[in-house]
């Protein structure tokens, strides 16, 4: 009978240590997680897929209104940003600058 | 020389996909973005056979003979046909090396409003295109890595990402969304508003291609300082006969006004959702556009006349998203938790 106890009591402590080491660790885990997922998003983690798209000294310095297209008024418009449009004039359905 | 057992690992890289409404972007492991086509198949009506997918097949639209029929899969950022979708996707992956041997991890970009139907669908569609696992990430959130904001720093930045089908913006902190908002209106429907108020103000039909070549050459959102006409050919409702029609810059704005109104006004609602401390920063570090729809002339005023918050251009508007998705297939057990669901 006392050794049954002491058996429920010494794994009752093995459940309980247990317990508190894997909910430390669930804990630290999640520090580290998130740690590790900030790291990976920094600046530094992310220029090498960057450099293949920017120009070198070009980060954090987006252009400013890039999009508007500063040709002239009398300029063509099918041209513009680089969209022939040649065939299309010469079909039934069709847009060109006036 | 390639020995097969090599060329077999080089071509098994893992690989970030921007699925997009208008164009679909791969991005490959190590080597960058890989692919870059309209997002379009086109098949045999007869057959069921496909033809063509990818630049080709946009060529063909609205110009194809009766049993040639060129179509996009997504609309809206969700895929409306499921079957022709997931041909495309297998298609496209074929051309980056992709085959049943070499079955690489994918992260693909998706809408943040994207139902849980819809996030199987694309899922199912990747897995049963090749890839070994499939896993989704919200477009602003792909974006804003893509367009090197810095988002890991605890400072609010926000991402206006407007695509084909769909218009998202997000507030971004610490490696999270914090706000989001979204709309299924994108530069599809400028393109849509475009071929209605010519069908209706002067009476011709033009094809989508021929509205979306005026949206570039003449539209605009804003005022701009050298503007000008475009002469518009088409066919005359009433006769049936080619016709040609000048169209101004002030009528396509009046055009696409309630488009870009609904843009303008989820941007809006957006900023209102943002808790207060970030909000701030805005002021200072200003509002990013990205994607094909930011690049119509004059929205980044009329974004920032009617906020009063500056906004800026990504450097890189139509390559963002998929750069940010390659960045986190780089590093993907440190990003894994950024997927969707993944946070639940």
């Amino acid at each position: 009978m006392r050794l049954l106890a002491t058996v429920v009591i010494a794994a009752a402590v093995v459940v309980l240590i247990l317990v508190i080491v894997l909910r430390s660790r669930g804990a630290s885990d999640g520090v580290d997680s998130f740690r590790r997922q900030i790291d990976a998003l920094s600046p530094e983690a992310r220029r090498p897929v960057i450099d293949q798209m920017y120009g070198k000294g070009e980060h954090n310095e987006p252009r400013i209104e890039p999009h508007i297209d500063p040709r002239p008024a009398d300029a063509d418009n099918s041209d513009a940003r680089g969209e022939s449009t040649d065939d299309d004039a010469s079909d039934q359905d069709g847009a060109h600058g006036a | 020389m390639m020995t097969p057992a090599i060329k077999m690992v080089h071509m098994a890289r893992d690989l970030a996909i921007d699925l997009g409404t208008a164009n679909t972007l791969v991005y490959m492991k190590g080597r960058g973005i890989v692919l870059n086509e309209p997002s379009v198949i086109a098949l045999n009506r007869q057959t069921g056979e496909v033809l063509a997918t990818g630049r080709e097949a946009w060529q063909m639209i609205g110009r194809t003979p009766g049993y040639i029929v060129a179509v996009r899969p997504l609309r809206g950022g969700a895929i409306t046909d499921f079957e022709i979708t997931e041909r495309m996707i297998r298609l496209l992956l074929q051309r980056v090396g992709v085959s049943r041997f070499t079955r690489p991890k994918v992260v693909i970009c998706v809408p943040s409003a994207i139902t849980e139907v819809e996030r199987r669908a694309v899922t199912d569609a990747a897995r049963r295109a090749g890839a070994a696992d499939a896993n989704l990430i919200e477009q602003p959130m792909a974006a804003a890595i893509g367009a090197d904001l810095p988002i890991d720093e605890p400072v609010g930045n926000m991402v206006i990402d407007i695509g084909g089908g769909t218009s998202e913006t997000a507030v971004i902190s610490l490696g999270g969304i914090v706000a989001l908002e979204a709309v299924r209106v994108g530069s599809f429907d400028i393109d849509a508003a475009i071929q209605n108020y010519i069908r209706r103000e002067h009476g011709i039909a033009v094809g989508e291609r021929t509205a979306e070549e005026i949206k570039m050459a003449i539209g605009s959102a804003h005022p701009m300082p050298q503007e000008s006409q475009a002469e518009v050919r088409g066919r005359d409702l009433m006769t049936g006969l080619p016709k040609t029609v000048v169209l101004t810059p002030e009528e396509v704005r009046y055009a696409i006004d309630d488009v870009v109104s609904s843009i303008v006004s989820s941007v809006i609602r957006c900023l209102s959702k943002a808790p207060p401390e970030l909000s701030q920063d805005f002021l200072v570090r200003g509002m990013y556009l990205v994607g094909g729809g930011g690049l119509l002339r004059g929205l980044a005023e009329r974004i920032e006349r009617e906020t009063e918050v500056p906004v800026r251009m990504s450097n890189v508007p139509l390559e963002a998203v998929v750069l940010g998705a390659g960045h986190v297939i780089e590093h993907y057990d440190a990003l894994k938790g950024m997927f969707m669901g993944a946070r639940r």
